[in-house]
């Protein structure tokens, strides 16, 4: 199953080119000479491949649509109106807020624990029965839904050891909902990719660099911190972007977990802390409050967020492209591509600066 | 399961046998540190995953206890057992646990399986597609299209299913007539069975197409060379020499998006229809347009009443029927893969 | 390295710390009917508004969740829409009562209907007229779709005693919404549907009367419109403490500024 992440890593990155290959010319093979069957799937092909195309465009034609008529700048900057019917004034400045809180405090937590267990199933992996665990742990993480992560942080986070977490009712039981207990399952969400993105990479570093640094004198923890992790640095953004992506996108974990209230509610007084530990929502819950699945009744309103929504994911899509091809031409791209000269690898290592 | 991959043959991996001696004499305590570190923080993710499925099944138990294997059977609505539940007595000895799941089951197996199934054949003639057929240009165009199709949000595919594509079905698509037939039983409207197949394949197909695109390309090119050379045309040789190549990609891929379908909860509970309904298949075109809720629907649906025992209990026993559903998912794709991995194809 | 390490270090410890020193800031914890979640969100802001207490917490999950969430200590008050039921509602608690409240029945406004007598509600909504067509003063065509409520709504328990009785169940094949604001955007974009709201969710519908009396605030004030049930406020046992603060204050019959905003869309009893 990790080749399955392995592949959907690998296809953020250029594929490599075919080694020497020669396609069938086409000239030779004319799709007029072929059986009817083999052109009847030629069409097929064509016709499924031009429709997906057209599917998206319909998509993003759609959203785009609706979303230029319906989104003033005005809802980007005002708050949402108290009342349960959204129809009237207010903005959508708290769930955009709430996004991206929730997105920070959710790769806050995946990103190191995420680089920290691609280092050490890539380079230590010691005992090997562990190290089979956490892999088979990590793709069960991946494929879960996230209503399951979200129904098990609720019983995690009503726990009264963790109710520093989110507010307590004077009753005395734990409420458990605030950005700081979904935040914490985002992180769920977003680890196997950032996991899968970096130890792809780290396990193309090629064997002599490694072996460079020890004859050096090195030891493993510092070549892995000045060495390996920096040349790997596209790649862990590119997971991590994957990772923001998804979290952007998740709804069940925020209805769920994070009280999905119109405006951010803080708990207490403290300024930065009443947010973490209060209930709120994100674009994502805003826009199906909004819908026709919950009461806001403010179509138009919907249209806008999803719009803005849309424009999120698309921008955190171009800068995983970014990444990718920054990935191929960059440190590690010229290492992989083997060129030749012990001199030219030697200067490119950044420790020896 | 997976090893570092050694086996590709390229020069890649962990240090040798004899770097790795050097460290077991003469690894310095911070080196020693930095392992305990980061193996304490691997069993840590692995603690909190093994404590998931430990909580989700300690609280589902007493439903599957009271039920049997009459859970998974059918018989009686699943709202209105749902509906006494809440409304029974409070005290422990008499809480009511009746519950049986089928319509719920089955709306899962129709939703998931259709769409997986209708979502596989669509990936592989365009997964064939971009690595065969599509010129250059095509090509390059398409491979932001998949990205961006697989990143858009579930809710944002809710939304433009309930307020357009929902009421397009229900005006043009169901006929008064049709909804008279089945008004004894179930209101028809637009959200259905189709309507959620339609958008849930359109949300799996990316991830497939992603896999199979990547498998294709990694056929090594002399046996799509040698197949050229006795004559047979592009077409078929992608049906028969790279998709059989590529067999162990296609059932990773199918697993990945069966995974995904299952746990698909918000929006399904948009667009299929809110009803713990079972379709019939004996309806004929009416079967389509009948209402469902698979599981995962079901539980963002209940969600609010969780805080009744019986309730809680029943919602976590289907979110363990989703977790072992998933798990058994993964089982089943690492053994398919087994057979093939011995030609030392990159699966 | 020492500086940042010793910066993290002590950034983490006052974040640990801090959470100790705001747990004096407790807001109160509401839950329960949707139909009462409109009045109480202007009641808690009000509140706050006038004791400088901080604002209670108003959520929304239906009269039953509202009564489960009281009794397992989730939360300090429970709003439920329906009467206390003995034998079914968890022992200890104790209901006091906030004010009362008007269920209309809604149609579409493409389908004005005026007026239904009880017999015709009954047929309508146990499922035995399914057309428009046979229900007096409509002039629609088409099936009837019928809006229910989920089981837990206490809404719907009222509509059930008022207007239906004792031995008759809304039919089963009835669409089931999870609250007031769902079952009215249902009604709003489907011509042929027909529901129950409590009289706060009326906006954009049409209003049907019952028994020959529309249904208005007024009619319900003066005790001519007959569907009309209780708004409750329910708590584990006597109410205390900061809950007992704000009950005091919602039920007070000196405070203009509560009767004024239960006035409004509702029936005020203190």
């Amino acid at each position: 199953m990790a080749s399955a992440q392995q592949a959907l890593a690998a296809s953020a990155t250029p594929a490599r080119p075919p080694t020497a290959a020669v396609r069938p010319g086409r000239g030779r093979d004319s799709v007029k000479a072929w059986p009817v069957v083999d052109r009847i799937a030629f069409g097929l092909c064509w016709a499924v491949g031009i429709g997906l195309c057209l599917v998206t465009a319909a998509i993003v034609l759609f959203m785009a649509v609706k979303g230029v008529a319906y989104l003033k700048p005005s809802l980007l900057i005002e708050h949402p109106s108290p009342s349960q019917d959204q129809a009237g004034s207010g903005g959508f400045l708290d769930p955009i807020e709430g996004t991206l809180l929730l997105t920070a405090v959710g790769i806050a937590i995946a990103a190191p624990v995420g680089v920290g267990l691609a280092i050490w199933m890539s380079e230590y992996q010691r005992p090997a029965w562990l190290a089979r665990a956490v892999e088979s742990g990590v793709e069960m993480i991946s494929g879960a839904p996230s209503v399951l992560l979200a129904m098990f942080g609720l019983v995690l986070f009503a726990r009264p050891a963790l109710a520093f977490l989110s507010q307590t009712s004077a009753g005395g039981s734990v409420y458990g909902k605030s950005f700081l207990t979904a935040g914490a399952m985002m992180s769920l969400i977003a680890l196997p990719l950032v996991v899968a993105s970096t130890r792809e990479a780290l396990l193309q570093v090629p064997a002599h660099v490694r072996e460079a640094s020890y004859a050096l004198g090195k030891t493993k923890a510092t070549t892995i911190r000045k060495v390996l992790l920096p040349s790997v640095r596209p790649s862990i953004a590119s997971g991590v972007t994957l990772g923001i992506g998804r979290i952007v996108g998740d709804t069940a974990i925020v209805v769920i977990l994070l009280g999905a209230t119109i405006r951010t509610e803080g708990a207490g007084g403290a300024p930065v802390l009443s947010v973490l530990r209060g209930t709120g929502g994100t674009l994502t819950s805003y826009v199906r409050y909004n819908s026709p699945a919950g009461e806001g009744n403010a179509h138009e309103k919907a249209y806008a967020a999803a719009f803005v929504l849309l424009l999120m994911v698309l921008g955190l899509n171009l800068l995983v492209m970014r990444f990718s091809s920054g990935e191929a031409t960059g440190k590690l791209g010229r290492m992989r591509m083997g060129k030749p000269g012990r001199m030219r690898v030697v200067g490119i290592l950044p420790w020896t600066r | 399961m997976h090893q570092a991959p050694a086996s590709t043959g390229s020069p890649v991996g962990r240090p040798g046998a004899a770097l790795r001696r050097i460290f077991a004499r003469g690894a310095g305590p911070a080196e020693r540190r930095t392992e305990w570190m980061l193996r304490t923080l691997a069993a840590g993710v692995l603690v909190v995953i093994a404590g998931m499925a430990i909580t989700v099944f300690s609280k589902a138990w007493p439903s599957f206890a009271h039920n049997g294997l009459a859970w998974f059977g059918g018989g009686g609505d699943v709202d209105t057992q749902l509906r006494e539940m809440i409304n029974g007595p409070k005290d422990p000895a008499h809480y009511v646990y009746q519950f049986k799941a089928w319509p719920l089951i089955w709306a899962t197996i129709l939703t998931s399986g259709l769409a997986v199934v209708l979502g596989m054949v669509v990936s592989i003639f365009a997964a064939v597609f971009i690595v065969e057929f599509a010129p250059a240009q095509v090509r390059r165009a398409i491979d932001p299209v998949i990205r961006l199709l697989a990143g858009v949000p579930s809710v944002v595919y809710g939304l433009v299913g309930i307020l357009a594509i929902a009421p397009w079905v229900e005006h043009n698509l169901i006929s008064t007539g049709r909804k008279r037939s089945v008004e004894y039983v179930v209101q028809l409207t637009g959200a259905n069975l189709s309507v959620a197949i339609l958008i849930l394949t359109v949300m799996i197909v990316p991830i497939m197409v992603a896999i199979v695109v990547s498998a294709l390309e990694t056929v090594p090119a002399s046996w799509t060379e040698g197949s050229a050379a006795l004559g047979v045309n592009r077409w078929r040789t992608t049906w028969r020499v790279s998709l059989r190549t590529a067999r162990p990609a296609i059932v990773a891929a199918a697993v990945l998006a069966t995974a995904r379908a299952l746990g698909e909860s918000i929006m399904l509970s948009m667009v299929s229809g809110s009803r713990g309904f079972s379709p019939n298949p004996l309806d004929g075109v009416t079967f389509f347009f009948e209402p469902v809720r698979p599981l995962a629907a079901t539980i963002i649906d209940y969600i609010d009443s969780i805080t009744v025992v019986p309730v809680e209990q029943t919602l976590y026993a289907m979110a363990a029927v989703l977790l072992v559903s998933c798990a058994l998912l993964s089982l089943a794709g690492w053994a398919a893969k087994q057979p093939v991995k011995r030609y030392g194809i990159r699966a | 390295m020492r500086t940042t390490r010793t910066l993290t270090l002590s950034l983490i410890a006052v974040l640990m710390l801090a959470p100790p020193a705001t747990a004096g800031a407790k807001a109160l914890l509401i839950d329960g009917s949707t139909s009462i979640f409109p009045l109480m969100t202007q009641l808690a802001s009000a509140y706050h508004k006038a004791t400088k207490q901080p604002t209670p917490k108003v959520g929304q999950g239906t009269s039953d969740a509202g009564v489960n969430d009281v009794n397992s200590g989730r939360v300090d008050i429970g709003d439920v829409s329906r009467d206390p039921i003995i034998g079914s509602d968890p022992k200890g608690l104790v209901f006091t009562k906030l004010a009362r409240d008007g269920v209309c029945m809604i149609t579409n406004p493409k389908n004005p209907l005026g007026n239904l007598n009880q017999e015709t509600v009954q047929a309508i909504f146990t499922g035995n007229v399914r057309e428009w067509s046979e229900v007096p003063g409509s002039k629609m065509t088409g099936p009837i779709d019928l809006v229910d409520r989920i089981a837990s709504s206490g809404t719907q328990d009222a509509f059930q005693n008022i207007f239906l009785g004792p031995n008759l169940k809304i039919s089963k094949s009835a669409e089931e919404e999870e609250s007031n604001g769902l079952v009215q955007n249902k009604v709003k974009v489907d011509e042929h549907a027909i529901g129950f709201v409590s009289f706060a969710f009326t906006s954009g519908v049409n209003a049907v009367g019952y028994q020959g009396i529309p249904c208005t605030l007024q009619n319900a004030k003066s005790g001519q419109y007959q569907g009309v049930r209780n708004f409750w406020m329910v708590t584990k046992g006597v109410p205390r403490g900061a809950a007992k603060k704000y009950i005091e204050w919602v039920t007070s019959s000196k405070n203009a500024t509560a009767r004024k905003i239960i006035n409004s869309e509702w029936i005020a009893i203190h």
